[in-house]
């Protein structure tokens, strides 16, 4: 890749330079699993923590990817996005990191923690009304202006192949563990995380990726299927607050329909379910749209028995309200 | 006694047995203490502590005869885990005393490890006698939690890992119960690193390690969130290689433990036990002490039970001013609570439970109280709209205990 605004899907030469550029920035995190789980499972299921990465979820490598490659020339602009969760996070704490200024552009009803949050990152708040104003105009507007980088959370080929790292450290892990992934899960919104992921296993570790989504927000399950974008309807709810992007991104969908053997997809109540084992088994925090993908796994959406399992576990930014209601939840 | 090729020799034998946990270096609480912390995730060990280490390797010494005999143990918690799990892996059979009123969901998870639990005695004390009088009877070898040199050794090994992983730290900071962890944890960092400060922290409710050191009698009691550190008596074994190596024993309050799990869950987004959360209880309640210092903490366990877990959660929104409970005084006519529900509302505030008093209450026939629960932002929150409902003439008081 050339140039910062290529449209081009990334190859996992990408990936490989975007481990480079993380190096030291984005925290390796480990592989975990507990013996008694995989034994009361019948399969050996193995996570990826991005809980633990920098930010709270994933999101920090892509966004650092590309923040980080801004000529010193364009950073006096500095950095925009759209987002009211993890990716504002993340922007915000690569630009900080860059010493650029980010402005994060928020709707007006985002949960005030992740407002506050994406503050003390560094991050410069702004709010708009869903309603009367529109993200866009004041981001191309703040771009005119002040010659501000967007940085799209997944539409965005140095995002995408910032992500992957995680594929490239799940192969390089599991050579260290000694252990052969048959199977990798991973959380998919607009297919980001996903697609990277996807892009560095199949050139490494060769196994099957699966995508996992909240039931009622099965695009790329759907997608897949049909072998064309589809939506979900424009009333669709979960609690998965970090995957609800309505319809796969175009790029990460070009990556999704070669790469991914098929899409998963759980109910609310089974990523409750899937955090609070999340919790009490092997002791991280995840979120409800982080715990899909471990959801899909611990509800055995396929068949796993005796499989070396892996899964993505994307983010932590839970309240404490959702952890509480998480472990409110009957588990056989 | 123990020295450090035993360390070494355990992590031999430990090698393939339990596992070798990360250690994590965590910005997010470098940021709140102003420290430069790392982490050492005994929470993600095999059962979800560091006891699987000494047990191992005390069991792996076991002569054929013992083997077949069988090992019994005390505890209702972590040692319990961990000698369960290693005795059904190298076909020992084990049976572990509890206290009579140990909880059922502790019982049946020691006992799907494949042990024998028998409920006996008021207390861990009590029962460890116990445990130790039917070993003798029965010919089966007691398994000490700490007082043992191969369990000392074993426990050494999350240090020697620790220190492998980040060998530079300026101070160490490991909880104490009985002491076998952090007398493990003396004797790998004087072999590996002299001049690593190694500070050793125990709960204000059972500060026996704390007043051994001061040659003052033990006198722990009561309830603490740190179960997994709360032993009356220090160790007979490890009192002496703690005083050999640390000058003194710090000692953090309740509070304070049940404040560090909450931040360990917002800010590092782990499950952390109470025990395995004092060292990060300490160095929030002295930050001068190890501030710009590069601290290592002995994150011991992560074994904390789903309702615990919930009231320390539940509690610590209470805390932070985003659950707030109010009790209002008010006119008993209608439209009074229409009128309150209406001010809250106008200012932000989410109710999400009412009692309304008025039958049993020892106010004046024509008044009423009424008990208020509310989501909040924060304790700024909180006071504007107690100020908004005493403008309109609503007497408010605080029920809930805020920062």
């Amino acid at each position: 890749m050339d140039s910062l605004n290529s449209s081009e899907p990334p190859v996992f030469a990408d990936i490989k330079d975007a481990a480079r550029q993380l190096r030291g920035w984005a925290r390796r995190t480990p592989l975990l699993e507990n013996t008694i789980l995989n034994e009361q499972l019948g399969f050996r299921l193995v996570v990826k923590p991005e809980c633990l990465q920098r930010t709270g979820s994933f999101k920090f490598r892509g966004a650092f990817n590309k923040v980080s490659r801004i000529p010193e020339d364009m950073r006096a602009g500095g950095v925009v996005a759209f987002s009211s969760g993890n990716h504002a996070q993340g922007v915000a704490a690569a630009a900080t990191i860059m010493g650029m200024k980010s402005t994060i552009i928020m709707p007006k009803d985002a949960p005030k923690a992740k407002i506050e949050n994406t503050k003390a990152l560094g991050g410069n708040v702004v709010l708009f009304d869903r309603k009367t104003e529109s993200r866009e105009e004041i981001g191309e507007k703040l771009q005119k202006e002040q010659g501000a980088v967007l940085v799209k959370p997944y539409d965005e080929p140095l995002v995408i192949a910032g992500q992957g790292t995680i594929g490239l450290e799940i192969a390089e892990q599991s050579k260290e563990m000694e252990m052969t992934p048959d199977v990798v899960i991973v959380p998919a919104g607009g297919g980001g995380l996903v697609s990277g992921t996807a892009l560095a296993v199949s050139e490494t570790i060769g196994c099957p990726v699966y995508s996992a989504e909240p039931d009622t927000f099965d695009d790329h399950k759907r997608s897949l299927e049909a072998g064309s974008r589809q939506s979900v309807p424009a009333d669709a709810y979960s609690i998965c607050d970090a995957l609800l992007a309505p319809m796969p991104g175009e790029i990460t969908f070009s990556l999704n329909r070669r790469l991914l053997a098929g899409g998963l997809s759980v109910s609310d109540d089974e990523a409750l379910r899937a955090m609070k084992t999340a919790m009490l088994s092997l002791k991280i925090v995840v979120e409800p749209g982080g715990a899909v993908a471990l959801a899909s796994a611990l509800t055995q959406k396929i068949n796993l028995q005796g499989k070396t399992v892996v899964v993505v576990c994307s983010g932590g930014n839970a309240d404490p309200e959702m952890l509480g209601r998480a472990l409110a939840m009957e588990i056989a | 006694m123990v020295d450090f090729d035993d360390i070494k020799n355990a992590r031999d034998l430990l090698d393939g047995q339990v596992l070798r946990t990360p250690a994590l270096a965590s910005p997010g609480l470098s940021n709140v203490t102003g420290a430069e912390i790392y982490l050492k995730l005994e929470n993600q060990q095999v059962t979800g502590s560091f006891k699987v280490r000494g047990s191992y390797v005390r069991m792996a010494a076991l002569s054929d005869s013992e083997r077949k005999a069988g090992v019994i143990a005390a505890s209702a918690g972590n040692h319990a885990q961990g000698v369960g799990y290693h005795a059904a892996r190298l076909g020992i059979p084990a049976t572990i005393y509890m206290p009579a009123n140990t909880p059922f969901t502790k019982v049946a998870r020691t006992e799907a490890l494949g042990a024998k639990v028998i409920l006996e005695g008021e207390s861990v004390a009590e029962s460890r006698i116990l445990a130790e009088q039917a070993a003798g009877a029965e010919g089966k070898v007691f398994i000490h939690p700490y007082d043992d040199p191969r369990v000392i050794a074993g426990q050494g090994t999350a240090t020697m890992e620790f220190l492998e992983d980040v060998p530079d730290l300026d101070a160490l900071v490991v909880p104490i119960g009985g002491g076998g962890l952090a007398a493990g944890c003396c004797i790998a960092a004087a072999a590996l690193n002299p001049d690593l400060e190694v500070v050793g922290v125990q709960a204000d409710a059972y500060p026996s390690m704390y007043q051994a050191f001061r040659d003052e009698p033990p006198h722990g009691k009561g309830a603490t969130i740190a179960d997994g550190i709360a032993v009356k008596e220090p160790g007979a074994l490890t009192t002496p290689i703690l005083k050999a190596h640390m000058k003194d024993v710090a000692v953090v309050r309740e509070a304070d433990i049940e404040s560090a799990v909450q931040v360990m869950i917002d800010v590092q987004r782990l499950i952390v036990e109470g025990s395995g959360a004092v060292p990060l209880a300490l160095v929030l309640a002295e930050p001068e002490r190890f501030k710009g210092r590069k601290v290592g903490l002995m994150v011991s366990g992560g074994n904390i039970d789903s309702r615990l877990l919930s009231s320390v959660l539940m509690r610590g929104l209470v805390r932070d001013g985003r659950l707030a409970k109010l009790r209002i005084s008010l006119i008993d006519m209608p439209g009074a609570l229409a009128a309150v529900s209406g001010i809250i509302g106008a200012k932000g505030g989410n109710i999400v439970d009412v009692l309304h008093q008025r039958m049993f209450r020892d106010v004046p026939v024509k008044e009423a109280d009424v008990d208020i629960a509310i989501e909040t932002i924060n304790a700024d929150h909180v006071r504007e709209i107690m100020a908004a409902l005493e403008e309109a003439g609503f007497g408010t008081r605080l029920l809930s205990d805020m920062r």
